[in-house]
């Protein structure tokens, strides 16, 4: 069994300051599902190949399962949880729906994160700089289409209108 | 009346979804809860020497440790009962479990693997089905004879050979002995793996003698039927609960953890999870299975095909789960949308030392449509025909006999999708330019036929309730359709239908995600339940409104005597009304699609005798070739689908989208290669799976040719866009380089290997 020491950290989860104690090996993924009951990040591949575990840090879009939660004391992360306020969905949590962009789901928080940090970047990227941007994450279901369109709905404000 | 079949309703879980929300399986979480983990043979054939378990009894935090010794480990299966739950002293495949370890933590458990001591000597693995089939080939399993089955296994089996489906005529040799020309090709297909991002699990309790187990899976009561079938107890003291699905793609429609979970819950007393590794998914999923297709056919000179003469082959690997039916699926492929004057179709499953193969996405058809495609240019080429024009020559009509005897009343909509697809892109325009080619490739597919039933209530607020154990794995069959379907009957907005999740004490038995099947099969019966209410609803309401049913209208949730505007009542006065004089409203329905006629004569072999509610598909690809790197770049991708009435535009658009890229990665990338019995491909990223830069949009013409049978005459709809792709991808190929292409994945070796045979052989020809 592992005797390594526990490691003390201070990581920004969704806008609030969590105090930690964690293992040396514990993923950033294992600690926001199971310890943080943030469960909306999924573990797919944990290879970095299929990016359903992705999350926001410091705003860049990251691999959860392959990230060590020492390793991000003191920085900020933000998960799919982040994204609604209340009842309210977020503007491109919105397009995805009314685009059919969602069938299994199990990807689609990971794309949510990818694509806000696009947006955030990017306010009006064009179809191919989603393509590339979304080139990091697999979805098995949708072939992607209706996600591209639903982005380009989100860039041009249709969901506020 | 509100409409809302034909509209693009949003998904009922489609905000929790979107909000990471929505509780998948691998969420579930029950207190006390223990973690499971199994132990898998590293090797793919052996005999089991020995295994001791006792130091890793002895880890702090272990609960037990379990193997065949201590397990029912009788031989099931869902067709032929030949896979033990535990090896006990042979292995039959990498990945096969040896052993299972159940902690306090998921960690724990992984390392109590690695102190369980275990010694295999090793086999020279039965690696492919050629050399399965080879005179004095080691048989995979040498007690097979001894195996039993559905239906007592009576069906044609020997030697390494799982099942076979024949269908011979008996004159299709006359047939070749007049022919003017004889074509022939080999064609070979590739393992595909499912690759849903959802790995398989379970979490399993037991409880006064019952077992419950949470899922997400495509078919809980063939959980519930097979885990009692495994551990031997009645299906009636099994519970499967079901969450939702992060896909499946017909990789969670036999069980997988299920039996492991409950076994060890009742060993524990303590609840149980277990859930995969993505290494693990994809080592033992039951991915598409790799396959050898020959076909010859006798022509005439002005191109009839006289005979057909179609050989199959493919692996079902160590075990056989659902391989029996789909020794029949080349029966309907052959000799249905194009005429051949008579065929002999053998097709044969063959255990090999691998990884079982099963059920994925439109079972068998992709290599299948591959092969009979190519053909289809390969004679065309021969005779100096334009492929386009070569097929509608060869195209069946209405009343067109398949080689099961079952007529098809509709072949000439596959006439129509050759037109609806010129009129969008003429064929000449396509392909054009150096390095660049088109290819088309037409299929027929089928709606699954299995069983459902359904119940309908009207709740005491006036919404609607559906009790199903349907499952969505992501089609929004459930989610949209079957809430669109019940709507529609009482005139509901969408969101008022109220669709439960799986469970199978509480609903009926629904045979899962399968075949196209729940739109069609499930809506009907959903359909029918709704009609009952409705006609309940109208007997309560005569008697508050003090009219006569007929002049009743139901309408925006209300009960509205025609012409009468004012004199209404309110579906929730209905409903409680009622609920406390005659009893609450609730209907149920059942439905199985009637098998088609045919004759049961024409082959044998035939686990699956029809091909019930057809629908007809055309795919046309065009690509790029670059020279150099071998790489396939595709530039326009067109499909017309039949699919009867449309419930869901969006849903079916995206069934296709995705269908299709499916179909791109197997035509081009993906691939499970089999190298001494082990997977070459250990890692998603070797496997190559097809990413937004990799795919164009798909441009859609849906033909609607309402199903009689069908709710608002929805018919299968998503599995079959997957279905034709490999073919009109490789023809298109073929076309752009000018050589043939008899082999998928169409990977950059690939098709560098074939332009230096083409080259090789022009240097040939000019020599001469």
């Amino acid at each position: 069994m592992t005797t390594d020491a526990l490691v003390d950290v201070s990581v920004v989860i969704n806008g609030t300051l969590r105090r930690m104690t964690v293992h040396p090996g514990d993923t950033v993924l294992q600690t926001l599902r199971d310890d943080l009951g943030l469960t909306g990040t999924k573990e797919g591949c944990v290879e970095g190949e299929c990016g359903a575990c992705t999350v926001l840090l410091d705003d860049e879009p990251v691999d959860s399962c392959l990230l060590a939660t020492a390793a991000v004391d003191g920085r900020r992360i933000r998960t799919v949880e982040s994204l609604s306020t209340g009842d309210e969905l977020g503007p491109l949590q919105k397009a995805f729906l009314d685009h059919g962009a969602v069938q299994c789901g199990f990807c689609t928080p990971g794309f949510l994160m990818t694509l806000t940090a696009l947006l955030e970047h990017n306010p009006t990227p064009s179809r191919s700089d989603i393509r590339e941007a979304i080139s990091g994450n697999i979805c098995r279901c949708t072939g992607y289409s209706q996600m591209i369109e639903a982005v380009v709905a989100a860039a041009d404000g249709e969901e506020e209108r | 009346m509100t409409r809302t079949v034909g509209t693009s309703a949003v998904r009922s879980d489609g905000d929790a979804k979107v909000r990471g929300a929505a509780r998948f399986g691998v969420d579930v979480v029950l207190p006390g809860m223990l973690h499971a983990k199994l132990l898998r043979s590293p090797v793919p054939a052996g005999r089991l020497m020995r295994i001791d378990t006792s130091a890793a009894e002895a880890i702090d935090g272990v609960h037990a440790v379990v193997t065949a010794a201590d397990a029912p480990n009788e031989r099931t299966g869902i067709v032929m009962f030949d896979m033990p739950l535990f090896a006990a002293d042979y292995v039959a495949y990498e990945g096969e479990p040896l052993a299972a370890v159940v902690a306090d933590t998921p960690r724990i458990a992984q390392a109590a693997l690695a102190a369980i001591q275990f010694e295999i000597e090793p086999l020279e693995p039965v690696a492919t089905p050629e050399s399965a089939l080879e005179p004095g080939a080691r048989l995979v399993h040498p007690g097979w004879s001894d195996f039993g089955g559905t239906g007592g296994g009576q069906w044609p089996r020997y030697g390494n050979v799982v099942a076979e489906t024949t269908s011979d005529p008996g004159d299709v040799d006359a047939a070749f002995a007049v022919a003017d020309l004889v074509v022939e090709g080999t064609y070979r297909g590739p393992r595909q793996y499912q690759a849903y991002l959802e790995p398989k699990m379970a979490v399993a309790e037991y409880e006064a003698g019952r077992y419950t187990v949470h899922v997400s899976h495509q078919y809980p009561f063939n959980v519930r039927d097979r885990v009692a079938q495994t551990l031997g107890v009645a299906k009636s003291a099994v519970r499967v609960i079901g969450h939702h699905i992060g896909g499946g793609f017909g990789a969670k429609l036999d069980i997988g953890l299920e039996a492991y979970a409950a076994l060890l819950a009742k060993r524990t007393g303590r609840p149980v999870k277990m859930v995969n590794s993505a290494h693990e998914e994809l080592l033992t999923a039951p991915c598409r299975e790799n396959a050898v297709v020959r076909i010859r056919s006798a022509l005439r000179r002005d191109g009839t095909v006289l005979a057909q003469d179609v050989d199959v082959v493919f692996d079902s690997g160590a075990y056989a789960i659902d391989a029996p039916y789909l020794t029949s699926i080349p029966m309907f492929m052959f000799g249905s949308i194009y005429r051949v004057g008579t065929a002999r179709v053998r097709a044969r499953a063959v255990y090999t030392n691998t990884t079982p193969t099963g059920a994925f996405r439109g079972v068998s058809g992709p290599y299948l449509v591959f092969a009979l495609e190519r053909h289809m240019d390969e004679i065309a080429n021969e005779l100096g025909r334009d492929r386009r024009e070569y097929r509608l020559a060869s195209l069946s009509d209405d009343g067109h006999q398949m080689l099961n005897g079952q007529v098809l009343g509709d072949a000439s909509i596959m006439r129509e999708a050759f037109d609806v697809l010129e009129r969008r892109a003429p064929w000449s325009d396509l392909g054009r330019g150096s390095y660049r080619g088109v290819g088309m490739a037409g299929a027929i597919w089928l709606t699954n036929p299995a069983p459902a039933q359904a119940t309908v209530k009207l709740n005491e607020d006036g919404t609607l309730g559906v009790i199903t154990a349907a499952t969505d794995n992501g089609s929004g069959a459930v989610t949209t359709g079957i809430r669109q379907i019940a709507a529609e009957g009482l005139g509901l907005p969408v969101d008022r239908v109220v669709v439960t999740m799986p469970d199978t004490d509480t609903a009926g038995y629904d045979a899962g995600s399968q075949g196209s099947r729940t739109t069609h099969v499930v809506g009907r019966a959903v359909r029918d339940a709704t009609a009952q209410v409705r006609q309940k609803i109208l007997e309560i309401a005569s008697s508050m409104l003090e009219a006569s049913a007929d002049d009743l209208i139901i309408e925006d949730g209300n009960v509205q005597v025609i012409g009468v505007p004012t004199s209404f009542v309110t579906l929730a006065d209905v409903a409680m009304t009622a609920t406390f004089t005659d009893g609450p409203i609730a209907a149920a329905a059942s439905y199985k699609t009637p098998p088609p006629e045919h004759n049961p004569t024409c082959a044998s072999g035939m686990l699956l005798p029809t091909w019930p509610t057809p629908t007809y598909h055309l795919h046309i690809a065009e690509v790029e070739v670059d020279p150099v790197t071998g790489k396939v770049t595709v530039l326009r991708y067109l499909v017309a689908q039949e699919v009867g009435g449309v419930i869901n535009p969006n849903s079916i658009t995206g069934q296709i989208q995705g269908g299709v890229t499916q179909g791109l990665g197997y035509a081009l990338w993906e691939r499970l290669e089999i190298d001494g019995g082990r997977y070459r491909q250990r890692t998603w990223e070797t496997y190559g799976l097809p990413l937004a830069v990799d795919v164009p949009d798909v441009e859609v013409e849906l033909m609607a040719h309402a199903a009689e049978a069908g709710p608002y005459g929805a018919k299968g709809v998503a599995e079959p866009p997957v279905v034709p792709v490999g073919a009109a991808i490789a023809n298109a190929v073929a076309d752009a380089i000018g050589a043939p292409i008899d082999r998928l994945p169409i990977t950059p070796q690939v098709v560098l290997e074939a332009l230096e045979r083409r080259q090789l052989g022009a240097s040939c020809a000019s020599r001469s």
